[in-house]
């Protein structure tokens, strides 16, 4: 038997799979009488769950779990050298490092797409590219940025420091880890592929019926997006169980550090909610191979149905998107203001309360669609009490730098920018929340101005503060200081520019989605393009940072930033096992400058008592 | 501590009082409607009671990071724990501010807005001119029931009469479109299978000529063309309007 046991297995086994799923859909509609044996749609949807199954096996699944299915011996995994990222590899560390320079290629491919869309927007009428080219333009940049979103902090950054922060050797379920990551190569392979067969029309949000009458582009975007949902509920579903069971003696969830927290109730909102996603998918692509009509209002069917259902996981999903964020900030912050955290379980219950809320809030993005106006009502008032959870996590922030001793590395200054920015898109997203203001600036400009306040602000910046924060235990060694600091101004400076000004053609009446736009509005879409591109630049200081200092960086020290929690308290980067004995948790992760016991110990006689954390919910911040 | 405090409460008051000076500044596009004037109006309490919150943030993190840094992780800052009443005041605050600042002014703009509560559109069902919107891929096609005037096509415009209440009768033969006029401020999607409406009451004259807000744009992602898919608005004069009217019809009757 062959060792399939990397991608070239994986592309190998992928490839077939795929021209026999073709095949056997065209056989099958070959007997059963069918005039046409291929329907575009329809065959490649079937070569495609074929397709999927040969690249996972060939990927190392077979090799490294499925073999012990039939009582075979499983192949081992390389621990060393690059070739490990190329594999079925079950370390959480390499499995961290896989998502994190994925999506981070993916991040600079969309960014570079979302230059082209300003270059296009930068004067009126077309000028590079055809309007079908800025349609799927546009639709690309979304869902490859929506992509990001979700996956790059849960992916990299939870995956490499979750285990670490709660002294666990790996997750719970390795091998699922290491499935989830797999999934998304042919997720990419899927969306990249789009423009080859049609392109997208739809943007990232597909609404049908358009979504069910557009070209072949729509099914492939349907199946990435469908592979990608197995993802996050897979991935949550391990960071679940892995921190409620796999957490060190002494544990307690009152000494959980924030971004554990954080990843928590993310892995909950996406446990719950991402299937909203793949079922209104599902329903389109069946509208569209299965000749069903879900979302033809012709055929009984009711277009309103998709939006329904969509918003229900996609609201949810911006939480998904700045929880993380929102705990990457309060632990950067905790850090670096070298005093205790303020007020730690409001800012847990700040997330508890964002998790409850977010489900019922879903249809305040339908305020224009036309559904009773009775539901309006109830759907403002929901919204707008968001406002509270998210106003602790403001508490939390200000608190703990308020008469601190900040220490302002390039890690705290995004962390702090998350919170500037997030006022910022918190305040404007009241407008959008209250229908009377909201009838007038859906779909408008002020709209992207405002989400892209709250998810690159919020978010983003909070991916970029733990990939610096985290940049030396990952690599074992450390980035150029001035050249991140230049890259946070450069970026901070530029985003601000860009999308504050960019709520005024929004408030103005520039709709949103459209290659092209009345004269009227020039001047100021000339002045967001190149702020636009000012913004883009500043990445360019960021990837030359990481590559640099990756290869030839000073080597790290264990703790660089003298923080007292677990992932800290090893060698950068970590060795296998995680940790060298394992650890006994003795205190609060933020007690700065308090008479109080570290936060971990390493016995180093291992007594190991069964069970993973301690008691009930003791301790507190 | 309370130095910081009283120079953090001027710096907010300063930042306050910067930001409130935006609510004279000249936000929007040309006001042609009544429903126009209350968004606007609703728009600027928000931009006035949101400023306070935003200048809050923006104070203490300004105020922190000038006052509060230091060069290494050797110093550590007070240690207070953010227990008892801080916290519990903050809550109080933000949910106070979340019913005031917020939900009041939308759910009392809203009661404005949709008076048929079962309906699905927005203002008053009863009016005084009825106007049929449908979308198609990608153009509008307009029809006033009581006069059988039809509306389609480049070089045309849709022609309304000011001062009266007019009812909009959207629906979409192919794909969801949205029909939106800026200069009204308001916007309702164009479903197929069902009929959504929008009333409103023009109170200016305008022309999609001389004003971009003059104009049904769709607003809802409808495929190839759906940023040429827009048609322009004129408002006339009631008598302009009736005259406006008796051509088209007796055109139609030439032909």
């Amino acid at each position: 038997m062959l060792r399939l046991n990397s991608v070239f297995g994986g592309l190998g086994l992928g490839l077939m799979g795929f021209y026999l799923g073709m095949a056997v859909a065209a056989l099958l509609r070959w007997a059963f009488g069918y005039p046409e044996v291929w329907e575009r749609d329809l065959n490649v949807s079937v070569g495609y769950c074929f397709g999927l199954i040969g690249w996972l096996m060939g990927v190392g699944m077979w090799g490294r779990w499925g073999r012990e299915w039939f009582g075979l011996k499983t192949y081992p995994s390389p621990t060393k050298g690059w070739a490990r990222y190329f594999t079925f590899n079950t370390d959480h560390k390499v499995i961290g490092i896989q998502y994190g320079v994925t999506f981070l290629i993916v991040f600079l491919l969309a960014g570079s797409l979302a230059m082209l869309i300003r270059a296009e927007l930068a004067v009126n009428e077309l000028q590079f590219f055809s309007k079908a080219q800025y349609n799927s333009l546009m639709s690309m940049h979304g869902i490859l940025m929506v992509a990001v979103a979700v996956a790059s902090v849960i992916g990299a950054l939870g995956n490499y420091v979750v285990p670490l922060m709660i002294g666990a050797e790996d997750m719970a379920f390795p091998r699922l880890n290491a499935l989830t990551f797999w999934l998304v190569p042919p997720t990419a392979v899927m969306l990249l592929a789009t423009p080859f067969v049609g392109g997208l029309e739809t943007g990232w949000t597909a609404y049908p019926p358009l979504s069910v009458v557009t070209q072949t582009g729509q099914t492939f975007f349907n199946l990435a997006i469908i592979t990608f949902g197995l993802t996050s509920i897979l991935g949550a579903l391990n960071f679940i169980v892995t921190i409620i069971y796999m957490r060190a003696p002494g544990l307690t969830w009152g000494r959980l550090p924030v971004f554990v927290w954080a990843m928590f109730v993310t892995s909950w909102l996406a446990l719950l909610y991402t299937q909203g996603f793949a079922v209104a998918l599902l329903m389109v692509t069946l509208d569209r191979v299965g000749g069903m009509s879900f979302f033809d209002a012709a055929n009984g069917g009711d277009p309103l149905l998709y939006q329904h259902v969509f918003w229900f996981y996609s609201h949810p999903a911006v939480y998904i998107m700045v929880i993380p964020g929102f705990g990457i900030a309060l632990e950067v912050i905790a850090h670096f203001s070298r005093k205790p955290f303020y007020a730690y379980r409001y800012a847990v219950g700040a997330f508890m309360g964002i998790l409850g809320l977010s489900g019922i809030v879903w249809a305040h993005h339908m305020f224009t669609s036309g559904m009773p106006n009775y539901l309006h009502g109830p759907f403002l008032m929901m919204t707008e009490a968001i406002s509270i959870p998210t106003g602790l996590i403001f508490l939390c922030a200000l608190g703990t730098i308020w008469m601190g001793r900040l220490w302002l590395t390039t890690p705290m200054l995004f962390a702090i920018a998350v919170i500037f920015n997030f006022a910022c898109g918190g305040v404007t997203g009241i407008f959008l929340a209250d229908v009377p203001t909201d009838i007038h600036l859906h779909d408008t400009y002020f709209v992207v101005a405002h989400f892209h306040y709250t998810i690159v602000g919020g978010e983003i910046f909070g991916l970029f503060a733990g990939l610096y924060y985290w940049f030396p235990k990952m690599t074992g060694r450390m980035y150029n200081e001035r050249l991140a600091k230049l890259h946070f101004w450069w970026m901070f400076i530029g985003f601000n520019i860009t999308f504050f000004v960019m709520h005024w053609p929004g408030i103005q009446g520039m709709n949103r989605r459209i290659a092209d736009y009345p004269e009227a509005y020039q001047p100021v879409n000339l002045a967001v393009s190149l702020s636009a591109f000012l913004l883009g630049a500043s990445f360019l200081v960021f990837f030359y940072n990481m590559i640099n200092s990756w290869i030839r960086g000073p080597i790290a020290e264990a703790n660089p930033w003298h923080a007292r929690t677990l992932e800290w308290q090893t060698s950068s980067p970590p060795p296998l096992e995680n940790f060298s004995s394992p650890p006994r948790v003795t205190g609060n992760p933020y007690d700065y400058g308090l008479p109080k016991p570290p936060h971990a110990t390493f016995p180093q006689v291992a007594p190991a008592p069964a069970g993973g954390g301690g008691g009930g919910g003791g301790g507190g911040g | 501590m309370s130095r910081h405090v009283i120079s953090a409460v001027l710096l907010w008051v300063v930042l306050t009082a910067v930001g409130e000076a935006t609510v004279f500044l000249d936000w929007f596009p040309t006001v042609g409607s009544h429903e126009a004037e209350d968004f606007d109006e609703i728009f600027l309490i928000l931009v006035a009671m949101g400023t306070p919150v935003f200048a809050f943030v923006i104070a203490v993190i300004a105020y922190a990071v000038l006052n509060f840094r230091s060069k290494g992780p050797e110093e550590t800052g007070a240690t207070f724990l953010g227990v008892g009443t801080g916290p519990r005041v903050w809550v109080g605050i933000t949910s106070a501010l979340a019913l005031l600042v917020m939900i009041y002014p939308g759910m009392t703009g809203l009661a404005a807005l949709s008076k048929e509560r079962t309906g699905n559109g927005w203002g008053e069902y009863d009016a005084e001119l009825v106007v049929h919107a449908t979308g198609y891929q990608w153009f509008w096609q307009f029809e006033y029931p009581e006069s059988g005037v039809k509306v389609q096509g480049a070089g045309n415009e849709l022609v309304l009469p000011v001062d009266t209440v007019i009812r909009f009768d959207v629906d979409a033969a192919d794909v969801i479109h949205s029909f939106w006029i800026p200069a009204f401020r308001l916007k309702i999607d164009a479903l197929p299978g069902r009929t959504t409406f929008m009333t409103v009451k023009p109170t200016e004259l305008g022309s999609y000529n001389e004003d971009a807000a003059y104009r049904i744009q769709c607003a809802e992602l409808c495929g190839l063309d759906h940023s040429g898919m827009l048609f322009p608005v004129k408002v006339v004069s009631q008598d302009e309007f009736k005259e406006w009217v008796n051509s088209q019809t007796a055109a139609a009757k030439g032909q």
